[in-house]
């Protein structure tokens, strides 16, 4: 296994550099720069060229290139022009936003398809069945936006129970007790929004697993026995169909750091996904570059981390 | 038979869904047209097809009560990002900053009806004779809110931060250089600006090369810098220094409690106030999404906006716990006519005598195949309307509303283009240039809301009607980046384009239609008119009547000549809940921020 971790990361190497110049280059592509239509009777256009050019904008894409790269290897990602704080310290704001809503959101996920895809795979065919598939499908087919406004307009709105915007009520002080229970209080809405949605395919996967291991002959065997029903369902099938959630569990690590891009800009969440959004249209290269950087980074990791999960839970599989 | 039948439930249950959502929106639709009738009866505008004039809406709030003590206040920014974050008026840029900021500092200056500055604020000015020099005199009791007094050498550390040669922001530019030394200063070669003076403790003077009623509309820069806190920072790390960004520092009516960055920030009452006590012990500005502004209103969130989506207000006119406000916005839109190049060794608009639209006929036939007030009450419900010259009535003592522009009148448009020799001699229904060649003018229009795309047809279409051929440029609509990064390089595939000013307070129209300036988008220029600009910022031009005079032959020269037409002028709405009292949009009130306060604990919610 360490054979195989090692060998992944080197691949990771040249795999990620080609990722960095591709990201830069694109970014460079894009028409504009972030003092496009900046130009009013309170700004000088005289000025915007200076800046361009202090900011070493009009130099060509490689002298950028490596003047970023020399900064990015010392941990330097550069400095966002909109916010005029290094990039590091931006994305540190909202990184730690974004993390906390994906495992509060792989939690409740967890919590609903578990449960779900069990009983749905134990009673296969019949009403119960066929409510949670129903379900499933209904998740599946509704666009996320849409049920997100509408949990906000209910839960938020109508009935009051959750705040509708922001990470955390104004005026706490970090650390505090107070200032955590805000915190949480503020992304249990988003996250339940998303967690009831995005949980059909884990419910599906789980389903379809435990109707199929079910008839394998292994089970026979152990009904065979005379294992209770309880014991062949908890100790043998399930155990076997929770692979495919296992492999699927280093993309969702992925997911913990992109964040959502619908949901954070619903919930006015001040996230990763909503910060990518806002680098693009405004044309905040460095930010854009640092924040793509890091969800291509954190793909390879997921990619990664699921093969060396996959190899723990299923000793039949040994990449050599 | 059994898989079957778990299809079959399985697609009955999408089925259910389905026609639950249609029959929710069914129900929410009728509902809409509810509160709509409801609205047209309840409002003093009597209108019954849900279309508003800004000129019923008071720019004042009604007062019913007295202020309790203690009272707080939350205030919405409505934006869908979260702000940069740079709380300091020298080095911001993004515009819901600039609505964080203004709680906790203001200017120096007060301005009066017209934007211009007087000697009410914290400061005074005094000119000298030739209206070069401005000595600036600050009021005892101004202070930092650390109890530090506001000094001279505070307003001088301003211009010396931004005109230093690291200053990363976008406020360095002409007016900046038109203090004496300050162009050596910018460049390194000199340590000090030699044309600022500090006289004493609270008194600065400060030497400027030109002069002009520009000076009193932000040629002076209106804002103090804490010097004692900022001092030893390089200007490079400014604006990243927790002076900026986690514990600002201003000398307003409220001080800076805590902050959530992108989202939100606390204030306190500063009681050591230089024009007294505020009437509030606590206000909190929060980032309020445009998708939810309306229920925010509703349940009383927040108590007001800094400006409301007016697109939403036909769902939001009849509530019953908020009052609106109103105002002409200092914005409009407008059709511009591609003329000439912008000639960078000389740093001037050259005009192309040869240039497609170079015929004011046909430009002006143009102006009358359009029907604004329709856009304005179809997309707009008429918090936009018709445009007529190019000062607009933001502007309320200049804007010249005799003067006579084209209205919509395609017959009258048909009559010009036959005259000037536009006529369909090959009988594609399309009128070729006078001398028989194809005319096809391609216009340029930014993507952007739901009303891009129609609106676009719509002028296409209407010149069609009167015989020209207009197309898309690239036969779509442009994003944003692409379309200024093609406009500002005069690419010569836009003959006309669509586009939006934001005028600033400065009436004075030089900066986005000089000979000099970049920003003149149409390269139109004219002798005329650079005469008008040089008079309308002369010393002469201190003298009300004189100025006034001066930007109306400007508003008729651009009218005869249109090198540019104003589509549509723009309303501002803000919704105030009904416990806020004292406070004002009109530049002409005595209200300021300070005064305002509110009349019960809670904000009163809708009913």
């Amino acid at each position: 296994m360490w054979k195989f971790s090692v060998r992944r990361t080197l691949i990771m190497i040249p795999q990620l550099i080609v990722l960095s110049i591709l990201i830069f280059v694109l970014a460079q592509l894009m028409p504009g720069d972030a003092l496009s239509g900046q130009v009013g009777p309170d700004v000088d256009p005289k000025r915007l060229d200076e800046i361009r050019e202090q900011m070493g904008w009009n130099d060509p894409w490689y002298e950028q290139y490596a003047s970023w790269m020399g900064g990015v290897l010392q941990g330097d990602l550069g400095q966002s022009f909109r916010f005029k704080i290094p990039v590091t310290e931006l994305i540190g704001q909202r990184i730690y936003n974004s993390f906390w809503l994906s495992v509060a959101t792989l939690i409740l996920t967890y919590l609903i398809a578990i449960p779900l895809g069990i009983t749905s795979g134990r009673f296969n065919d019949t009403w119960r069945d066929q409510l949670i598939t129903g379900y499933t499908y209904v998740g599946f087919a509704t666009p996320l936006f849409i049920f997100a406004l509408v949990m906000l307009w209910i839960f938020g709105f109508a009935l009051g129970w959750f705040p509708t915007s922001g990470s955390v009520s104004p005026g706490l002080v970090p650390g505090t007790f107070e200032y955590f229970m805000s915190k949480l209080y503020h992304l249990l809405l988003p996250a339940i929004s998303m967690a009831l949605i995005t949980t059909y395919s884990t419910i599906q996967y789980l389903r379809n697993e435990i109707v199929d291991t079910k008839q394998k002959d292994f089970i026979l065997t152990a009904r065979a026995k005379g294992a209770s029903e309880t014991r062949v369902y908890n100790r043998h099938i399930l155990r076997n169909s929770l692979l495919p959630i296992a492999a699927f569990f280093g993309f969702e690590i992925t997911g913990l750091i992109g964040g959502s891009i619908f949901i954070e800009n619903i919930f006015g969440y001040p996230g990763m996904g909503q910060l990518l959004v806002e680098s693009i249209t405004l044309r905040d290269y460095t930010t854009l570059i640092a924040t793509t950087l890091i969800f291509g980074v954190a793909s390879i990791l997921g990619a990664l981390l699921s093969d060396i999960t996959l190899s723990i839970v299923d000793p039949r599989i040994r990449i050599k | 038979m059994k898989k079957t039948s778990k299809w079959l439930l399985a697609l009955m249950l999408v089925l259910l869904l389905a026609l639950a959502a249609c029959g929710g929106d069914s129900d929410s639709d009728s509902s809409d047209k509810g509160t709509e009738d409801k609205k047209s009866e309840k409002t003093a505008e009597g209108n019954k097809d849900g279309i508003f004039s800004i000129e019923d809406f008071s720019m004042t709030k009604t007062n019913e009560g007295e202020a309790i003590e203690g009272g707080e206040l939350t205030y919405g920014v409505v934006a869908s990002s979260a702000f940069a974050g740079t709380l300091n008026y020298n080095f911001y840029s993004d515009a819901y900053d600039y609505e964080f900021i203004a709680w906790f500092d203001e200017p120096l200056f007060d301005s009066d009806i017209n934007y211009t500055y007087t000697n009410d604020g914290a400061a005074e000015y005094e000119v000298s004779e030739d209206g070069l020099t401005f000595t600036l005199t600050i009021k005892d009791g101004v202070n930092w809110h650390d109890g530090e007094p506001v000094t001279a050498e505070d307003w001088a550390f301003a211009y010396e931060v931004i005109g230093h040669p690291d200053y990363v922001g976008i406020r360095y530019g002409s007016d900046f250089e038109n203090v004496v030394g300050m162009a050596e200063y910018h460049a390194g070669e000199a340590d000090t600006i030699s044309g600022i003076e500090i006289v004493d403790e609270k008194t600065l003077k400060i030497t400027h090369k030109t002069t002009g009623p520009s000076m009193l509309a932000g040629g002076i820069w209106p804002y103090a810098l804490p010097k004692h806190l900022l001092g030893e920072t390089p200007v490079a790390e400014m604006p990243e220094s927790k002076w900026v960004r986690e514990t600002p520092i201003g000398m307003g009516p409220y001080k800076v409690e805590s902050i959530v960055p992108g989202e939100s920030v606390t204030y306190v009452k500063n009681e050591d106030y230089w024009r007294g006590e505020p009437q509030l012990d606590k206000v909190t500005a929060k980032i309020i999404s445009p998708s939810t502004v309306i229920n925010a209103l509703e349940t009383g969130e927040v108590d007001m906006v800094d400006s409301f989506p007016t697109d939403q207000f036909v769902d939001a006119a009849d509530m019953s716990n908020v009052e609106w406000l109103g105002m002409i916005d200092n914005a409009y839109t407008y059709i511009g006519f591609k003329l000439g190049k912008w000639d960078a060794d000389k740093g001037e608009n050259v005009l192309d005598p040869d240039a497609k639209m170079a015929d004011v006929n046909l430009r002006k036939a143009m102006w009358h195949a359009v029907d604004n007030d329709a856009i304005g009450e179809r997309f707009y419900n008429g918090f936009r309307w018709s445009g007529t010259t190019l000062i607009i009535p933001f502007f309320s003592e200049f804007h010249d509303s005799s003067i006579e522009t084209p209205t919509y009148d395609p017959e009258e448009a048909k009559r010009i283009l036959d005259e000037a020799g536009y006529e369909d001699k090959d009988g594609d229904g399309f009128r070729e240039t006078p001398e028989g060649e194809e005319l096809v003018i391609n216009f340029a229009s930014m993507e952007g809301g739901d009303t891009a795309e129609p609106l676009a047809n719509y002028y296409i279409q209407a010149w069609g009607d009167v015989g020209l051929k207009v197309e898309l440029v690239d036969g779509r609509l442009l994003e944003f980046n692409s379309f200024y990064d093609r406009l500002e390089a005069d690419d010569s595939a836009f003959d006309i384009y669509q586009g939006a000013w934001g005028t600033g307070t400065d009436v004075n129209p030089e900066g986005i239609h000089g000979l000099n300036s970049f920003a003149n988008y149409t390269r139109y220029t004219n002798e005329e008119l650079d005469q008008l600009h040089l008079d309308g910022n002369s010393n002469e031009a201190f003298d009300l009547d004189y100025r006034k005079q001066v930007y109306s032959d400007w508003q008729q020269h651009m009218a005869d000549n249109i090198p540019l037409f104003p589509t549509l002028y723009r309303s501002v709405l803000v919704g105030v809940n009904n416990r806020v009292i004292n406070y004002s949009m009109d530049p002409a009130s005595d209200l300021r921020r300070y005064d305002i306060g509110v009349t019960q604990e809670a904000p009163v919610v809708a009913e």
